[in-house]
């Protein structure tokens, strides 16, 4: 079968979902499932056929739009590559718009004009699908525009109240700066090298920097910069993916941020190949390390439950670019995989986050309590993703950040530079900073008491626990056969990063690559991480729990007697209050770690005056940071 | 047939030595040692070193009360959790120089898994929905947050004296490094990081005067205040378990290599009984004799600290230790 029709067929079949639901589907809701549920399957299908080409078979699939192939070396038409970098952000793609699709069915049915809602939901997908797919850089800055401008229209979807409309317009102002500067470095470059096809970019630029490149450099690296959301761009992420409906906050934090990650990746590792300078990474590391810990630390101080997701959200693509900016083999495999897990886990918690709002009509962490007695499904769910993000073993978050810690002590020792182990310390801090806002969730939604407000709710459809279901058991089965993701998923996709040769022959034509002067690099077959066996410990733990419990049924004589908890009257079964008749009693969100945040008063003040919540703060530190990193790429390149 | 005879010698390595028994049993001896030395040291009789055990017994004859508010599987659940987590990590620690499955784990995997049990805790607590256990789980996570920084501190130093310049988070290989060139405490950069791992014990375990998450006499002992009977039992257990986890901890990262000379040629189907039987006996001394140190001494001299005042301590202080440490060893003193 001629499969290198198929990422255009998806992406374009997207497209045209987005048209056909706001023909046809806009007043039958059938007409309307039925339509998404199948164009984003079918592009779901499409695309994950690809995987055994690509990752197994090492192939790349190119494919050039209306047979517009290089003329005399010159890429002239718009082609599309995917290698195995593209098709691992391809797959975490494909999978979080089909689960999101799936979700959205019931999360939205109580909403009005749901044909815009689709319509502007399939563009997001086939833009981001779009996005990854593309081996020309014009392309993918079309892309990016749509990708913002249906973003910033899911996010004031719900526009009842005014918060939500001044979230899309942060989210559009800075989107709006962040793609000026992207297109800003597209022209300099086209300018330069007269292409725009990313291959040929990588030959052309290879050994080749000038100062105009440079500044294309650094205009872009921005630029992608604000579209993952990292600090100081992070500001409007906050509001967007608190406002925007949950089932596209987890399209937002799963593959949107990414995107922005994708394109950096695919900038500093094929088109420009700065990485293996050792300034250049230590900038991409110092980003990752400031955002990861301004997020954890901002989302410690959230009461909303929305809210503080999307400041872990930052703090988790923190971790990515610091793994990736590390640049050596297990810092790059170790950040794929923490950028697939951060769309597992955190797609989980939005979506257990969109199960409490859809159930209780709030997302307030003040007001919320004691919902795993009404919905006990949802909150095994969200304890597996805040254990995930969490990174207690032996779920999948963990694997990632182990690996992430291992990288950095072994760069750190390699390059003797103190930076890396100050980093690793950072991580671990971060780590148990976010085990800690997930106990505050756990406790102030889910444990605790219930409010008299929330005593008739139920557990959500089933339509609407399926995703999450799907999501846990990947997070589970990510943490325990890490191995078996990193050995099929993660080396080739590292591999491809690292080995451009083939990416530049496959679209530019045998030789080119060697003719410019690119080699490829031996990339060792093992990953070095063989000090963790989930398997093992796991198989350890369960022998001894069933030992406890065999010792436990035999020593029991009065097994019938206990664990009563249905006489509410009685007082025995009362919570203890001092001796007094207990009343309600709820330690919420805001209660919690007063210990901590007192002695760092003085930190949360700054941030404070930092998070204005001004839109022109928010551009004005943008637009300077894309100076300061400007200044920084000509000191370090020039 | 050997896969059998392998899968017969986990299961003894599991349930016997370092695993169930051996841990439970250590662990409770040490906390009635804790117990009667304290009460020594203020001029009481003291109750008999078996205490905790006569403890445990007697709360699994008791009746288990699960309040209305609570959710009952997650309740039940966590002590169970907490406790075999624990059994689990003793596994993964080499007793004496004998390693079990600690080829398995690092350290970085070690400081992670030590917070299950403190997960547990605070899951378990949180479920059973009282105030006094809101305030707990709390102070718990603080407590964790103001020991986390220091104890990465102190792997990492140790990681770096061992492994040079290449990465070494093995325990087993800090084990073999230190057969071969004596105890890492005895290198004196490592002194500060030591003090510093002395300290973040008794916050580990919920010690005086680090106990502010448990603080019988202000909050009812915080996250268990709701627990009763076998669960309440099995979270002591727990507690006990760990006082040895953590001082087995310090051993093998600050005193290894101490046992490796003793040989005794008694042997049972292959194994060298003998030598496992002396080595664990004198690694329980040791750790015995840290726990004294850095637990029933301070226990017995302080006054429980307010928890903003344990959080300073432990990032100013222990960190600050650790760090002098770290550094020390980076630039090769």
């Amino acid at each position: 079968m001629n499969y290198t029709h198929f990422p255009v067929i998806s992406v374009m079949g997207l497209f045209l979902g987005a048209f056909l639901v706001e023909v046809f589907g806009s007043k039958n809701k059938y007409i309307r499932n039925t339509i998404v549920l199948l164009i984003t399957t079918c592009a779901a299908g499409l695309m994950l056929y690809l995987v055994k080409p690509v990752f197994i078979d090492g192939q790349i699939i190119s494919y050039w739009m209306g047979n517009w192939e290089p003329v005399e070396g010159y890429a002239i038409g718009i082609g599309y590559e995917i290698d195995a970098l593209g098709m691992f952000f391809v797959i975490l793609t494909v999978l979080t718009i089909w689960l999101a699709a799936v979700y959205s069915i019931k999360y939205m049915e109580k909403d009005s004009h749901l044909g815009h809602y689709y319509t502007l939901f399939l563009m997001l997908s086939g833009s981001v699908l779009g996005l990854v797919c593309t081996g020309d850089i014009f392309n993918m800055f079309v892309m990016i525009e749509i990708m913002t401008f249906a973003a910033v229209a899911l996010t004031a979807f719900r526009n009842k109240k005014g918060a939500h409309l001044e979230a899309a317009f942060k989210y559009l102002v800075v989107g709006c700066v962040g793609s000026g500067f992207t297109l800003a470095g597209i022209v300099l470059l086209y300018m330069q090298c007269h292409t725009l096809n990313m291959a040929q970019l990588a030959s052309i630029l290879h050994g080749n920097l000038t100062p105009v490149s440079v500044l294309a450099l650094a205009l872009m690296f921005t630029g992608f910069g604000v579209k993952s959301f990292i600090v100081p761009f992070h500001a409007p992420a906050a509001d967007a993916y608190m406002s925007a409906p949950t089932s596209i906050s987890m399209v937002f934090s799963g593959i949107v941020n990414k995107a922005g990650v994708y394109g950096m990746i695919r900038l500093l590792f094929v088109v420009f190949r700065v990485m293996d300078i050792s300034s250049v990474q230590i900038m991409v590391v110092l980003f990752g390390v400031v955002t990861m810990f301004i997020g954890v630390t901002m989302a410690l101080a959230q009461h909303d439950f929305k809210r503080l997701l999307a400041f872990h959200s930052i703090s988790q693509i923190g971790y990515v670019i610091t793994a990736v900016g590390i640049c050596s083999m297990k810092g790059v495999v170790s950040g794929l995989f923490h950028a697939a897990n951060h769309t597992l886990f955190k797609g989980l918690l939005f979506l257990c986050a969109g199960a409490v709002l859809y159930s209780t009509g709030t997302a307030d962490l003040d007001k919320l309590g004691g919902l795993s007695k009404k919905m006990p499904k949802t909150t095994i769910c969200f304890l597996i993703g805040a254990f995930s993000i969490s990174g207690l073993p032996p779920f999948n978050g963990f694997a990632s950040k182990w690996m992430i810690y291992q990288s950095l002590y072994d760069k750190a020792v390699t390059t003797g530079n103190f930076f890396y182990i100050f980093a690793l310390v950072c991580a671990v801090v971060v780590s148990v900073m976010t085990l800690a806002s997930f106990i505050k969730v756990t406790q102030a939604v889910f444990f605790g008491q219930t409010p008299a407000a929330l005593k008739e709710t139920h557990e959500v459809p089933f339509l609407m626990r399926l995703p999450m279901w799907i999501m846990s058991l990947l997070c589970v089965g990510c943490g325990i056969f890490y191995r078996f993701t990193g050995n099929n998923l993660l080396l080739p996709a590292m591999k491809s990063t690292f080995n451009i040769t083939s990416y530049i022959d496959k679209m530019m034509g045998e030789g080119t690559a060697a003719a410019s002067g690119i080699e490829n690099i031996t990339i060792h077959a093992e990953t070095g991480f063989e000090y963790w066996e989930p398997v093992i410990w796991l198989v350890l733990f369960v022998t001894v729990l069933l030992a406890v419990f065999i010792v436990t049924l035999i020593g029991r004589r009065d097994r019938g007697k206990v664990l009563s908890t249905k006489e509410e009257a009685d007082g025995k079964y009362a919570t203890f209050f001092s001796g007094e008749k207990s009343s309600h009693s709820h330690v919420a969100g805001s209660d919690l770690f007063w210990g901590f945040k007192r002695n760092w008063k003085g930190y949360f003040n700054v941030m404070q005056k930092f998070h204005s919540g001004n839109v022109n703060d928010y551009s004005l530190m943008a637009v300077c940071c894309c100076a300061l990193v400007i200044v920084f790429t000509y000191i370090v390149l020039l | 047939m050997s896969s059998f005879f392998q899968i017969i010698e986990n299961i003894v390595k599991a349930m016997i030595f370092p695993g169930l028994l051996y841990a439970t049993a250590g662990g409770l001896l040490l906390a009635g040692l804790d117990r009667k030395i304290i009460a020594r040291m203020q001029r009481r009789v003291g109750p008999p070193v078996l205490q905790p055990t006569y403890d445990f017994l007697k709360l699994c004859g008791k009746e288990t009360i699960v309040p209305h508010v609570a959710n009952k599987p997650v309740f039940l659940a966590a002590p169970f959790v907490g406790y075999v987590s624990l059994v689990v990590m003793m596994l993964l620690i080499p007793i004496g120089g004998y390693s079990a499955f600690s080829g398995k784990a690092d350290l970085i995997v070690i400081l992670y898994l030590l917070t299950i049990p403190a997960v547990a805790m605070i899951v378990g607590g949180s479920a059973s929905g009282s105030p006094f256990a809101g305030i707990g789980i709390s102070r718990e996570m603080v407590t964790m947050m103001a020991y986390e920084l220091p104890l990465i501190i102190v792997f990492l130093s140790v990681a770096k004296l061992v492994g040079g310049d290449s990465m070494n988070f093995s325990l087993q290989d800090i084990t073999a490094w230190q057969e071969q060139n004596g105890p890492v405490i005895f290198s004196l950069s490592m002194i500060p990081a030591a003090i510093a791992m002395l300290l973040i014990i008794p916050a580990e375990v919920g010690m005086q005067p680090f106990d502010v998450a448990e603080a019988e006499t202000e909050i009812c002992e915080g996250p268990l205040v709701e627990y009763s009977g076998f669960p309440l039992g099995m979270f002591k257990l727990g507690t006990a378990v760990r006082i040895f986890v953590m001082t087995s901890l310090f051993t093998s990262l600050f005193l290894g290599g101490i046992t490796s000379g003793i040989h005794i040629g008694w042997t049972v189907c292959g194994v060298y009984v003998g030598d496992l039987l002396v080595r664990g006996l004198i690694h329980f001394a040791i750790c015995a004799v840290i726990t004294l140190l850095c637990m029933t001494f301070i226990h017995a001299i302080t006054a429980r600290l307010k928890i903003e005042h344990l959080f300073k301590f432990y990032w100013t202080v222990v960190a600050g230790l650790s760090l002098i440490s770290l550094i020390l060893v980076w630039i090769g003193v």
